[in-house]
């Protein structure tokens, strides 16, 4: 039955190129725009290198510090993470690993009288564990290294480029921000989209200048925290919830904050809680921000599919006679929309395959033009499971209006035309 | 005619409706996309308020919140001002929290005549009038011993003046910031001084209300500055960056610093704020030669429909002039209820104050915009198949089916 | 009133060529009735369609009122059309998305009038076909005669002097065709319409004044 639809729809869609051509364009053009959004979404959520665990980690990424008159809501000092942080593998065995890090910020360099910008990262030696980066050569620094405040760093192929020429770099060193470093280890470039692992050069926290952030409740760091597994968020969460309320106690400045809110959250739930500004200690509600994302979709589809109502309808008429055959042949009007449906759906799915091909396009422009720093983004087998449902949604949507108004067609009057 | 060509998109009801929806949807992404254009376009022919020709932004990274400083680097930032300001090359540096260009802003809000003011702020030493070169336009900017006065003097824009005292003069009024508990109230505030417009965001930002407020070098209350904005000489090359930057690290070892002539923030300020409005405009565009090919592919259709109807227009007298004008006017007809409908919608936005930064200007330029390329696109459209129609052979439309 | 002079058509397509009318001379004079009969495809609709302006001689002179038309431009004839002409169509040709008295009006937008004007005199048409209590239907709610006669209130609205109906009877059963005829009658007796029909029926072409009979486009009496 399916393939006598096809080769039905096949011929009705090469009969009229015109009408064919402008729902194809339509679709393409949707599709496009929606799989250029999802990829960048993708680049940013899915668990993939250098944040292969991603699916298992969780993180405190921002927290909030609250009284009565005045709020804080930004990163968090190293001097409450890391009390927070203390213990917490041995005590709650449930947490495989955990990091400190500090967001990344651009470091200035001078080779030659030229300036350099750089970004900048701190961080422990288990951030190395926790995302898998690929090393060029060299290895990265360790918990040791950190402990000890050695002036090692890890960069990447770019700022080994820039200082180096391309050459090997490990062993050598790097100035940067005002202090030198030993270079450790080559990485591949991470994309800015990657927001925990991204940046330039990775050095020790403790190579800090000063020693005042370790007493800091507020400043520019955020902890990841390695589970073993998803089933262990819930009690994950609440003992970073109970941690984080303990921590009010040892609030360094009590005359202006008193309380402390946050979580341990999933990338998605962190964007959620930023976006909604939850205060919530254990639950960031990640599910409102896929309902953003679904509507703003649904936001974009509505003229594509108002579009391609009209054109369907408008095919449909031109149809009219066949259609009255049919029906005086003794086709049910169920079978009559399930054969546009079915059309419909085929040429949105070629609609999707020229969309995905044009999406392919518009990716690698954006990677080549360098407008978001190492970006690499690029349709995988995720982005097109994505845009084959939007796809098929989308073709469902559309013809199903038409379809049902197609049946509805009295046979006698489809035969004849419409009158006058 | 048109009451005739109404009752045939009115007897059409269910074909026409979904022409009409589609027509008020691209009226809508039009309207969205002309109004942000406008917006953007609008605030950049305003007056900025300041020049950043040479000057340089030295950033400070103190690793901490502001909320949180010691006595020592209040005066250690007051030592690297007066460091800096020794160069040759540079002609003048004041400090402050925020740069120009900038993304962050430090805001605040206050209860000024029984009216709620909110307004950006700045704390800035006395030679900021001559780095960005601020014009004067009433009262008088900070000077020496301003700092040693028991309240603290500031001087504000015209926007916030206009905002805050409405008609009354300005110079001399109070301005009381709501301290939190626990906290040491500021020294109540005193406007001395009115200057233009000022936008620190830049070119594209919207006109805001702003106030200076003096940082008082020798007093530990303050807080160090995050910036120091410095004019160089003209011709001083980009070398002289790293040269800057090694003094600014000998003063303060542990403190981090940033060395960038204005321009380049400029640059990325601009950018970050078109890029939505490109990306607004790029997809609105496709948008739209979808729409337009599907409406000339719909009427196209439906005139194929009616090509007896047309045939017998034909013949019963309408030349084909008036009928290429007949589809055309039905076109303008259904395109007018999708611009009215749309129009009903938007108005709410200025009657019902939705967006505050949408002034009446800027909304009825997106709504003139939208409107016409609207018509324009929908009047192209019909423009073939309507010349098509007008071909129709009565005599071969009216035949025998 | 309608001078026909050695008109000839011929319908040319890539491979064959059609004389669909060959040499004919007709005169119709004012107040005539007359019928055109004749085999399908004879070219009766064709010999119509030339008097009515809907197409050109290939060669031959038609003249409307003594003044030959093979000079007018799109606008004159349809000019001439709108003020001179009415058609009546065997399908009837109503607008189904119009009601009755808006199909009437049709002619008339052509004409410079007032809205008042125009669906006056639409009502007056229906009024003179008997149809005034059906003015708000839409054509799809009338029996096949009834659509007929709101048909014919279009054709004559516009007060024409010559009414050209092309088988005005043949999709209606022989009551309604009468109904119908004696419409026609009536007008070409008290309003001294000239009409030309084209008809199958010979119960009909007896009713007119003169018969033309046509065979392969060739005029046989």
């Amino acid at each position: 039955m399916i393939k006598n639809y096809l080769k039905v729809a096949l011929k009705v869609l090469g009969r009229r190129k015109f009408f064919t051509f402008i729902s194809l364009f339509g679709i393409s053009v949707t599709l496009v725009v929606l799989m250029v959004a999802t990829a960048l979404l993708d680049q940013v959520f899915a668990p993939e290198a250098p944040e292969v665990h991603g699916d298992r980690t969780l993180g405190i990424y921002q927290v909030g510090l609250r009284s009565e008159q005045i709020a804080y809501t930004g990163f968090a000092g190293y001097g409450l993470l890391d009390r927070v942080l203390r213990n917490l593998t041995t005590e709650v065995p449930a947490v495989e690993r955990t990091s400190i890090l500090s967001v990344q910020s651009t470091a200035i360099s001078y080779l030659d009288g030229k300036r350099v910008e750089s970004w900048f990262k701190r961080t422990d030696g288990e951030f190395w564990r926790i995302l898998d980066f690929q090393f060029l050569e060299g290895q990265p620094f360790s918990q040791d290294d950190e402990k000890n405040g050695h002036h090692v760093a890890v960069i990447n192929a770019s700022t080994r480029d820039r200082f180096f020429g391309g050459k090997p770099a490990v062993g050598k060193t790097i100035a940067i921000d005002g202090q030198t470093f030993r270079v450790v280890g080559v990485v591949k470039d991470v994309p800015v989209l990657r927001v925990v692992a991204f940046s330039d050069v990775w050095v020790p926290i403790s190579t800090f200048k000063s020693s005042t952030y370790r007493k800091d409740y507020i400043g520019n760091f955020m902890a990841i925290l390695l589970a073993r597994s998803r089933a262990d968020f819930p009690a994950i969460r609440s003992e970073v919830a109970a941690r984080l309320k303990a921590a009010e106690a040892g609030i360094p400045n009590p005359e202006m904050y008193k309380w402390i809110f946050g979580g341990a959250d999933t990338l998605l739930g962190a964007f959620s809680r930023v976006l909604f500004s939850t205060n919530s200690l254990a639950d960031s509600h990640p599910e409102r921000l896929l309902g953003v994302f679904l509507l703003l979709m649904m936001l974009f589809m509505i003229l594509p599919t108002v579009n391609l109502v009209n054109i369907n309808l408008s095919r449909i008429l031109d149809r009219s006679s066949e259609i009255g055959v049919r029906k005086a042949f003794g086709a049910s009007s169920w079978t009559l929309v399930g054969q546009f449906v079915v059309e419909n759906v085929f040429l949105t799915l070629i609609g999707a395959g020229i969309g995905l091909i044009l999406a392919a396009a518009v990716l690698s422009t954006l990677n080549a033009s360098g407008a978001i720093p190492y970006s690499d983004l690029h349709l995988n087998g995720r982005v097109f499971l994505y845009g084959l449902g939007i796809a098929l949604f989308f073709g469902l949507f559309s013809g199903v209006y038409p379809a049902w108004r197609m049946s509805k067609l009295h046979p006698v009057q489809a035969l004849r035309g419409r009158q006058v | 005619m048109i009451r005739h060509l109404f009752k045939l998109v009115w007897n059409r009801k269910r074909t026409s409706a979904l022409l009409i929806l589609e027509i008020f949807f691209s009226f809508l992404v039009v309207f969205v996309v002309a109004t942000l254009g406008m917006y953007c376009w609008d605030n950049y022919k305003r007056p900025l308020g300041f020049s950043i020709k040479n000057v340089w932004q030295l950033r400070i990274e103190t690793k901490k919140s502001d909320d949180q400083h010691t006595p020592e680097e209040s005066a250690t930032f007051a030592r690297l001002l007066k460091e800096v300001k020794s160069f040759d090359a540079i002609e003048s540096a004041a400090g402050a929290m925020g740069a120009p260009y900038e993304f962050g802003q430090y805001q605040s809000g206050m209860t000024i005549h029984h009216h709620d003011v909110t307004m950006e702020f700045n704390e800035v030493t006395p030679e900021l009038k001559d780095v960005l070169g601020l014009r004067l336009v009433a009262g008088r900017w900070f000077q020496e011993g301003d700092e040693k006065l028991s309240w603290l003097p500031v001087v504000i824009d015209r926007d916030l003046a206009r905002d805050a005292f409405g008609g009354q003069e300005a110079i001399g009024q109070r301005l009381d910031e709501p301290a939190p508990d626990g906290m040491k109230p500021k020294p109540g505030m005193r406007v001395i001084g009115v200057v233009d417009d000022f936008r620190r965001a830049g070119e594209l930002s919207g006109p805001g209300n702003y106030r200076f407020d003096l940082k008082r070098l020798g007093n530990p209350d303050d807080r160090p500055g995050r910036i120091i904005l410095v004019k160089v000489r003209s011709g001083t090359p980009a070398s002289f960056e790293e040269t800057l930057m090694a003094r600014a690290q000998g003063v303060a070892p542990e403190w981090s610093f940033e060395v960038k002539p204005l321009t380049q923030l400029r640059e990325s300020a601009f950018r970050l704020r078109l890029t939505p409005l490109i990306v607004g405009g790029i997809v609105a565009f496709f948008l739209l030669l979808m729409v337009g090919l599907g409406l000339i592919g719909v009427l196209w259709q439906n005139l194929l429909q009616r090509t007896r109807e047309i045939g017998l227009r034909r013949a019963t007298g309408a030349s084909r002039a008036e009928v290429h004008r007949q589809v055309v006017m039905e076109q303008i007809l259904l395109t007018t209820l999708g611009v009215f409908l749309g129009t009903v919608l938007v108005a709410q936005i200025p009657i019902l104050d939705l967006i505050g930064f949408v002034s009446g200007r800027v909304f009825a330029g997106g709504l003139l915009v939208a409107m016409v390329s609207i018509y324009l696109l929908s009047i192209l459209c019909a423009l073939y198949p309507s010349a098509m129609a007008a071909r129709v052979q009565p005599a071969d439309a009216l035949r025998y089916e | 009133m309608i001078h026909l002079q050695e008109v000839s058509k011929l319908y040319r397509t890539d491979r064959v060529e059609t004389t669909a009318l060959d040499n004919i001379n007709l005169d119709v004079g004012k107040g005539e009735f007359i019928s055109v009969m004749g085999p399908s495809g004879c070219g009766k609709s064709t010999l119509l369609n030339l008097i009515g302006l809907l197409d050109e001689p290939t060669s031959g002179k038609v003249a409307l009122d003594g003044k030959a038309i093979d000079r007018y431009g799109d606008r004159d004839l349809a000019r001439v059309r709108n003020e001179r002409l009415g058609f009546i169509f065997q399908q009837f040709h109503l607008v189904s998305d119009l009601s009755v008295v808006d199909n009437v009006e049709i002619p008339l937008l052509y004409r410079k009038m007032s809205n008042k004007e125009r669906r006056r005199a639409a009502l007056a048409a229906l009024d003179r076909v008997g149809l005034s209590s059906r003015t708000r239907h839409f054509p799809t709610q009338l029996s096949g005669g009834q659509q007929q006669r709101v048909a014919i209130a279009r054709a004559i609205v516009g007060r024409p002097g010559i009414l050209l109906a092309d088988e005005p009877t043949g999709n209606l059963d022989s009551q309604m065709g009468d109904e119908i005829m004696s419409i026609l009658e009536d007008l070409n007796a008290n309003e001294k319409t000239t009409i030309v029909m084209v008809t199958h029926d010979p119960r009909m072409a007896e009713k007119t004044h003169r018969v033309v009979r046509l065979f392969d486009g060739r005029q046989v009496q």
